[in-house]
């Protein structure tokens, strides 16, 4: 397996007004191509810095990051993200919002239409096209972020917290639809989340991160075959180590 | 819309019934105070002059604030966008929007001589700081998402512009060109009244010394009535490039 993301000493620390918040301390991780990753912890231990860090959003105090044996240096052509809050524009139509990665990368707008036919298709927005986003569900709305990063063929996927705003069913069902993307597109997915049965049902790999300044306390592997069932006896063994690890009271479910 | 109508019209005719009332009763003499019907044979017999000196403000109006907003919006989207142009701009903004454009009448007419610049000099300018203030404001209202997904895209300067900023900025440009449309129209009737020999404000001004005071009454009457058709004009346009707002703000009214 080749090395697709990899993390040496990654710090973070915000000049405060009193003092210096550190965010991040020492990280490092390698990610391989294809892997699907949890950063798992509590809100507040630096997991979605981390992530935007890796998708060059922000920049690391000290430390290095390489995305496809590239140092970052600003956001990776090889990475695609999708935002907590989903990050559509609103005064664009579905169609429109999918196609921006694609038109921000200079695509003509014949083959821009096709390939964003096809995504909107993967993720079950068809007919939806002329839409604008306020007319659509909170789940819909997220895959349109998910076809909008599909469609310049990422070699990642960097999600920050994607379906921590939805409904518990709507978020199952985006979370078999991501997983059957992942299978059909090979992606590597690196994939923030809160909550533990989450990160077990997708994750190869899950790394707990603790807070204050945080750092990345466990990497857990999951090897429970897929779909994966939370009440299998594997699948709660694992949930009740992450929920001693993570420190769990009611911020985790 | 039946009943916004009707309420809207209510205080109008109440000010004609007091009004006629008033000429009824003879409070001044019919030379100082015309009867609304006399007021009315106005736009029977002196039409031409009403609507040479209509259009010719409304003329000016259009080419002032069209210069404006030629001028403030490309100028606020990059105030807004840049930090360094906002500081080099921001106090001389605050400075020169302070000052009444009638006051530079003086200097106006001593620069530009009598007859069409200065009018729409003092109309751009009236009309420059409410939409620039506002093209400023609008983009600085941008969700910061957005821009994130811009980024992560890594969308050019241009793309950025044209198909983030400037739409997501939009509606308070809007509502600059509202509050413009409505200064440029009081610019222009007090500019006429000193820098020029046509228009609304000339016509007026020349009225009272021929003591036509239903000429006056006339004149004022399409002043108004333009500003309301103007402003309701605006409104549509907005209501027209801005209806992916639909639904994401509280009803207007």
């Amino acid at each position: 397996m080749n090395r697709f993301i990899e993390c040496v000493g990654v710090g973070k620390i915000y000049p405060g007004k009193t003092e210096n918040v550190e965010a991040l301390r020492g990280i490092d991780l390698v990610c391989d191509a294809g892997e699907f990753v949890c950063l798992l912890g509590r809100s507040g231990c630096g997991k979605s810095t981390l992530l935007q860090m890796m998708a060059g959003l922000e920049r690391p105090t000290s430390g290095q990051i390489a995305v496809a044996g590239r140092e970052l240096d600003g956001p990776s052509p090889d990475a695609a993200v999708v935002f907590q809050d989903h990050g559509l524009f609103p005064w664009m139509t579905v169609q429109k919002n999918v196609e921006f990665n694609m038109k921000a990368r200079g695509a003509k707008a014949a083959e821009r239409a096709k390939v964003a036919r096809h995504f909107l298709d993967m993720t079950s927005l068809t007919g939806f096209a002329d839409r604008y986003p306020h007319e659509l569900s909170g789940g819909m709305r997220q895959r349109v972020g998910i076809a909008r990063a599909l469609t310049t063929e990422p070699k990642a996927l960097l999600m920050d917290e994607p379906f921590g705003a939805l409904d518990a069913q709507t978020r199952g069902r985006l979370q078999d639809e991501l997983l059957q993307i992942w299978e059909k597109q090979r992606t590597t997915v690196l994939f923030v989340t809160h909550s533990i049965d989450e990160a077990l049902l997708l994750a190869d790999r899950i790394l707990v991160f603790s807070p204050r300044p945080g750092r990345i306390a466990a990497d857990i592997r999951v090897d429970l075959p897929r779909p994966r069932a939370s009440q299998s006896a594997g699948f709660s063994a694992l949930a009740r180590e992450l929920r001693g690890l993570v420190g769990a009271d009611r911020d985790i479910d | 819309m039946q009943l916004r109508r009707a309420l809207g019209l209510l205080p109008l005719a109440l000010l004609l019934l007091a009004w006629e009332l008033a000429v009824q009763a003879k409070v001044y003499p019919p030379v100082l105070l015309p009867a609304p019907g006399k007021v009315l044979l106005v736009f029977v017999e002196d039409w031409q002059t009403v609507l040479d000196n209509a259009a010719a403000s409304v003329a000016r109006v259009i080419v002032g604030i069209g210069l404006s907003f030629a001028v403030a919006v490309p100028l606020g989207l990059m105030i807004g966008r840049y930090r360094w142009l906002d500081l080099l701009t921001d106090w001389s903004i605050q400075i020169f929007r302070s000052v009444p454009p009638i006051s530079l009448i003086p200097l106006a007419i001593l620069f530009l001589g009598i007859g069409d610049k200065p009018s729409i000099a003092l109309i751009f300018l009236s009309g420059l700081w409410p939409l620039l203030i506002n093209t400023i404001f609008g983009v600085r209202g941008i969700e910061r998402t957005l821009i994130k997904v811009a980024r992560a895209a890594r969308a050019g300067e241009l793309l950025v512009m044209k198909d983030i900023i400037l739409p997501a900025s939009l509606p308070a440009i809007f509502t600059g060109l509202r509050l413009a449309v409505g200064a440029g129209w009081l610019t222009v009737v007090t500019a006429e009244m000193i820098a020029v020999k046509s228009g609304l404000g000339y016509m007026i001004l020349n009225a009272q010394l021929t003591f036509r005071s239903d000429l006056i009454i006339a004149g004022i009457i399409v002043i108004g009535a333009i500003g309301l058709v103007a402003d309701q004009l605006v409104r549509r346009i907005r209501a027209h490039v801005c209806r992916w707002q639909e639904g994401l703000t509280a009803a207007q009214e």
